[in-house]
């Protein structure tokens, strides 16, 4: 349980970050230092030699499980995760400005739970999930550095999630191949042995993966792009996080990718490339941090090559060098942070004498340097001795081992000499002599603001040394890496798990700073002289340097993807980016009419037709609705190609009468009913009639209107009535009544059999009122009309109260026979024509009387809260279906009997169709109809929050308080005609 | 075959109505479209068996199937909804409901690909209050 209680804890840890860094602002950092130190302490002091696993199911139809295991390997890179982390953190606490930085620690801790998840997960799926989740950490941390940081942090993240997909197919390719997702299993797995191609295309896969993490040639340039994030997150991601991801994933492998020429090849050509372009672009840079980064590219290289080595030796060598490289280099970035706050610059040639001033700082930058350098007797020392050990056992031909020796020297010695350039130049030499104003830098602070308040900036003479809180965490590792140089026995049993697990064998390691008289001393000798040559020679070599080496640039290529990529885009989407409808429909249905151009030579030995499909009336319908479709096409006024079409609709009610289905004729017709009443609201606000049709597009429209229809009837001819009553229909009918008590076989499908597709469909329905409401709100509908009659002034027509009169004298007559048909319609929906549909539509036909008997569109408004009718049909719908849960089914009926009659709760369910179609119905009829709604004009009263039913209505009279002011008289001499 | 013809006339107006230019056509033909795809859920129920499935013990062997019927009544208050929808966008915003930009001549041009997102924010999204003060002036 150890394994689980640490990462539960430090993601525990990552919740709670960000309430600790909002209350305590910056001194937050102690707390979670102390948290990520005891963490890993905890990790590393009751982990046992045998490791640890852990397990949780996760998808297990996948086989993929919440796998962990801790073996040496994982200890090693945990505790510099969780220890490296707490130094940061602690730093963090007195680099940052005195606010709160919830974002920041939340962050990081995040960052560090999820590297602890990475090097500790063993399932193929869970890794790749860290290894994500760690990308997008340090995207974020790096977006946070404000603007300037936003365009660096979009190249990292394409680079670093570039080689997540290498991961992903990595990972997916093995898990088939091995068949399982475990970790250890895979990397155990006999595959790597006898299937070489397979070995081959995930060596590359990995490779490229740690490549990009670990800012591998020619994946180098997102790691120095990078540096525009804050100082403590630079020291994180260059020492214990994200670029030593893909070193464990390297590490890891190393035992099944033994003897795969390409892992080889790629790993120690690719990785010796990096460390001496990294070391050489190092000295290149005068600014601190920018050397540093490039430092890191160099150093990862020297890892990458010696892991390629892959001998037991090597993989020693590079596990004490990771170790190492974590202490110095998080000892150096941290230490340029404290550069910059107290000396106001980073850049060397800004910088002198430096030593004068910060004696602290200085011994930290030479014990760091120092080590990186290789110099005795620091763990840099060791660790550069036993890789160059490393490279003289290349495999391959003979020559190779030599020849990578000597490029190691050749990027050897470019190290020291960046090492020798940043020290003796920015601290040594005469003492700084100017007044430093620490407002000169803007581009390393954590987004929130300034770094420490300007107490001991403005200090006149040269920098002021810091405060030892904020010395002390860069000094800490900085002094480790000496006492280990000093002892390096120290690290014997540590390094010694961690080699056996990225060996796959018992390692036994001996580190020693003194390994007698052998090639490597003379390597290390050879390093020293040359390295001191050119720091000597550091003004020559900076003029030999000063101008560009390479005619492109990494972020340039990176840039020039990105950029390329939204531009391919714009052009991609420029092909179809028309506001031109018709441009849009005409591509569906010319797939459509290509599709049956190639399906039609199939159509042969089709079964007979079942039956006789025709009857002689049929004709009728077939005249009446070709007639309404002609009709619909030629007319040139709105209204009447809406009638047109309602006519069209009318015959096809007929036809659905002439095929058996009442309910559906009678939906049919009221649906036509309400289209054509919704539809002339609508049309009083366009022009009479349509434009005149050019005769390019008339003639390019009847082309694709006939083939395709043409198409649909052989589809239709060719597709439907070769067959009996279907199977479902059958039993639908059988069973019905005895399954469900209603003898309206539609009906209990609709409410009993397949209730829960209506109650989808009864939550579109919904929507749609929900949208008529919501576009109608945000965009103003066009003015109406003028009625145009050409008619004298005081002609009766033009009384609009006068005219109305017939049609509410029908209403008030016709309106409680539609109640009662409603009400009717939906009680006797089981057995007979009828249901919620129809009876709600039928209640709409109602409703659309009423409105059109009124005289003015203020006085229909039928005072209905639509959106709680809406919301209600759904909620009861739903309620009813979680009722039925009690006779163990969703939306299961429940029947009882009551003196005799029976009752179920279908009916219920069919209530709730009932509200919702009526709620749209309204919807309809009121903002379609209705003037410009009152709460839409500005300053006459806006809509009440948390009431949105009510927003569209006009102020009740009853409740004069609600009101706007803007009553109409003839509003309130109205009231009685309106729905109560 | 004859409600196969009806089928085809149906497509056939609802795919010239779909090409205009003005939104309410395209509702209409939107409309028309409905009661084509309806039809043909009916015609692969059958049109051989025409009794309604209603009352005690319907007979399999004349009834209409009727599942195709509770499919086509669901399909056609949902179209009902769309088209209501339809209609309010057919009134926002601009001068009428022609739905393709700038004059008749270049309607058929390629008046889109010079940046969608220019014109859109002109035209579809809310707070442009000028663009308000001119669609109220009489």
């Amino acid at each position: 349980m150890l394994l689980p209680a640490v990462l539960g804890l430090t993601a525990l840890l990552a919740v709670v970050a960000p309430l600790l860094g909002h209350r305590l602002g910056r001194d937050a950092g102690w707390l979670i230092a102390a948290g990520l130190l005891a963490l890993g302490l905890w990790l590393g002091l009751a982990a046992p030699r045998e490791g640890l696993t852990y397990e949780l199911p996760w998808i297990p139809a996948l086989d993929v499980g919440l796998r962990l295991r801790l073996d040496g390997l994982s200890l090693v890179f945990a505790l510099l995760v969780t220890i490296i982390g707490a130094a940061v953190m602690a730093y963090s606490a007195r680099y940052l400005s005195k606010k709160a930085h919830s974002g920041f620690y939340g962050l990081m801790t995040l960052f560090a739970a999820a590297m602890l998840l990475l090097v500790t997960a063993d399932d193929v799926v869970v890794l790749f999930v860290a290894w994500e989740a760690t990308t997008f950490c340090s995207f974020f941390l790096i977006t946070r550095s404000g603007a300037p940081a936003h365009k660096p942090a979009v190249r990292v993240l394409l680079v670093t999630a570039t080689g997540g997909l290498a991961l992903l197919a990595a990972v997916v390719t093995m898990s088939v191949r091995t068949g399982t997702t475990q970790l250890s299993a895979i990397v155990a797995d006999d595959a790597w042995r006898t299937d070489p191609g397979f070995a081959t295309v995930v060596a590359v896969l990995l490779a490229v993966a740690a490549f990009t993490k670990s800012a591998q040639f020619p994946f180098h340039s997102w790691l120095p792009d990078a540096m525009a994030a804050s100082t403590p997150v630079s020291a994180y991601l260059h020492a214990a996080a994200m670029v030593k991801a893909g070193i464990y994933l390297l590490l890891r492998f190393s035992p099944a990718m033994s003897g795969v020429p390409a892992w080889h090849l790629l790993l120690i050509g690719l990785g010796i490339t990096t460390a001496l372009i990294g070391s050489l672009f190092a000295l290149q840079r005068t600014d601190l941090k920018a050397l540093l980064a490039y430092s890191t590219v160099s150093q990862l290289g020297f890892l990458v090559a010696t892991i390629g080595v892959g001998t037991e030796h090597a993989l020693t060598a590079a596990v004490v060098h990771t170790v190492a490289h974590a202490l110095f280099k998080s000892a150096l970035f941290m230490v340029v942070g404290v550069i910059d706050h107290q000396a106001g610059s980073r850049d060397i040639r800004d910088l002198s004498g430096l030593r004068h001033y910060l004696p602290v700082t200085t011994t930290v930058v030479v014990l760091g340097a120092a080590s990186m350098a290789g110099v005795p007797p620091l763990l840099g020392f060791v660790s550069k001795e036993s890789m160059f050990a490393a490279f003289l056992e290349a495999p391959g031909p003979a020559w190779t081992g030599p020849v990578l020796g000597a490029l190691g020297v050749l990027a050897a010695v470019l190290t020291f000499a960046y090492c020798g350039r940043m020290v003796v130049g920015a601290f040594f030499g005469p003492p700084m002599r100017t007044t430093w104003h620490h407002d000169v830098h803007t581009d390393d602070e954590d987004a929130s603001g300034h770094g420490e308040e300007g107490e001991a900036h403005t200090h006149p003479g040269g920098p002021a040394p810091a405060s030892p809180a904020f010395l002390a965490p860069p000094l800490l590792p900085a002094v480790a890496g000496l006492g280990l140089g000093l002892a390096p026995f120290l690290l014997d049993d540590l390094v010694g798990r961690g080699a056996s697990g990225a060996h796959g064998a018992e390692v036994d390691v001996h580190l020693e700073l003194w390994h007698g008289v052998n090639p490597e001393l003379f390597m290390s000798a050879a390093v020293i002289v040359l390295g001191a040559v050119l720091v000597a020679a550091r003004d020559r070599v900076d003029r030999l340097l000063d101008r560009p080496l390479l005619p492109y640039t990494g972020v340039g290529a990176v840039e020039g993807f990105r950029e390329g990529a939204i531009s391919l885009g714009a052009r991609v989407g420029g092909l179809t980016g028309s506001s031109a409808p018709a441009r849009h429909l005409a591509a569906p249905l010319v797939l459509l009419l290509v599709l049956t151009a190639v399906a039609l030579p199939g159509l042969g030995g089709l079964p007979p037709v079942v039956g006789d499909l025709d009857a002689g009336t049929d004709w009728v319908l077939f005249g009446i609705v070709a007639l309404g479709v002609l009709a619909a096409v030629v007319v040139r006024s709105r209204i009447g190609a809406l009638s047109v079409v309602g006519t069209t609709g009318f015959g096809v009610a007929l036809w659905f009468v002439a095929l058996g289905a009442a309910d559906v004729a009678l939906t049919q017709l009221l649906v036509e009913i309400l289209t054509v009443v919704a539809g002339v609201l609508v049309l009083r606000r366009l022009p009479a009639a349509f434009g005149k049709v050019r005769r390019a597009r008339a003639a390019g429209s009847a082309v694709l209107a006939i083939a395709s229809g043409a198409a649909a009837t052989v589809g239709v001819l060719a597709l439907t009535g070769r067959r009996e009553l279907s199977a479902a229909g059958e039993w639908y009918l059988r069973e019905g009544e005895t399954e469900t008590g209603g003898t309206n076989v539609v009906n209990t499908i609709l409410v009993d059999f397949r209730a829960l597709d209506t109650l989808g469909e009864l939550t579109v329905l919904g929507l749609a009122g929900v949208a008529i409401l919501v576009a109608l709100q945000a965009r103003r509908a066009l003015p109406e009309g003028e009625p145009g009659l050409a008619v004298g002034e005081r002609s009766p027509l033009l009384g609009a109260d006068d005219n109305a009169a017939p049609l509410r004298v029908l209403a008030r007559a016709v309106g409680p026979v539609m109640v009662v048909t409603s009400l009717w319609f939906l009680l006797r929906g089981h057995n007979a024509p009828g249901g919620g549909f129809i009876s709600a539509l039928v209640g709409g036909a109602g409703f659309a009387l009423v409105y059109l008997a009124s005289s003015t569109d203020r006085g229909a408004r039928v005072k209905w809260p639509y959106l709680a009718l809406i919301g209600g049909g759904v909620l009861v719908g739903t309620a009813t279906g979680l009722a039925g849960l009690a006779d163990g089914s969703f939306l299961r009926p429940l029947h009882a009997y009551v003196l005799g009659y029976h009752f179920t709760t279908a009916l219920v369910f069919d209530l709730g169709v009932y509200l919702a179609v009526v709620g749209v119905v309204l919807v309809a009829l009121n903002r379609l109809g209705g003037v410009v709604p009152e709460d839409a004009v500005p300053g006459a009263g806006s809509p009440t929050p948390g009431t949105p039913d009510r927003a569209g209505d006009p102020p009740d009279p009853a409740e004069p308080a609600a009101g706007t002011g803007h009553r109409a008289p003839a509003h309130a001499a109205r009231a009685p005609e309106e729905v109560p | 075959m004859i409600l196969a013809l009806t089928v085809g006339v149906v497509v056939a107006g609802a795919v010239y109505l779909l090409l205009q230019r003005e939104m309410v056509r395209v509702v209409l033909g939107f409309v028309l479209l409905g009661h084509a795809a309806n039809l043909v859920i009916m015609a692969a129920g059958g049109a051989s068996r025409r009794g309604e499935p209603l009352g005690a013990e319907p007979d399999p062997a004349l009834t209409a199937d009727p599942l195709p019927q509770a499919f086509v009544l669901t399909a056609i208050v949902i179209a009902f909804s769309i088209t209501m929808y339809m209609l309010a966008l057919a009134v926002l915003g601009r001068r009428d409901d022609e739905l393709a930009r700038g004059d008749a001549a270049d309607d058929d041009g390629p008046d889109g690909s010079g940046g969608p997102a220019g014109d859109e924010s002109s035209a579809h999204d809310a707070p442009d209050v000028p663009a308000r003060r001119e669609e109220v002036a009489p």
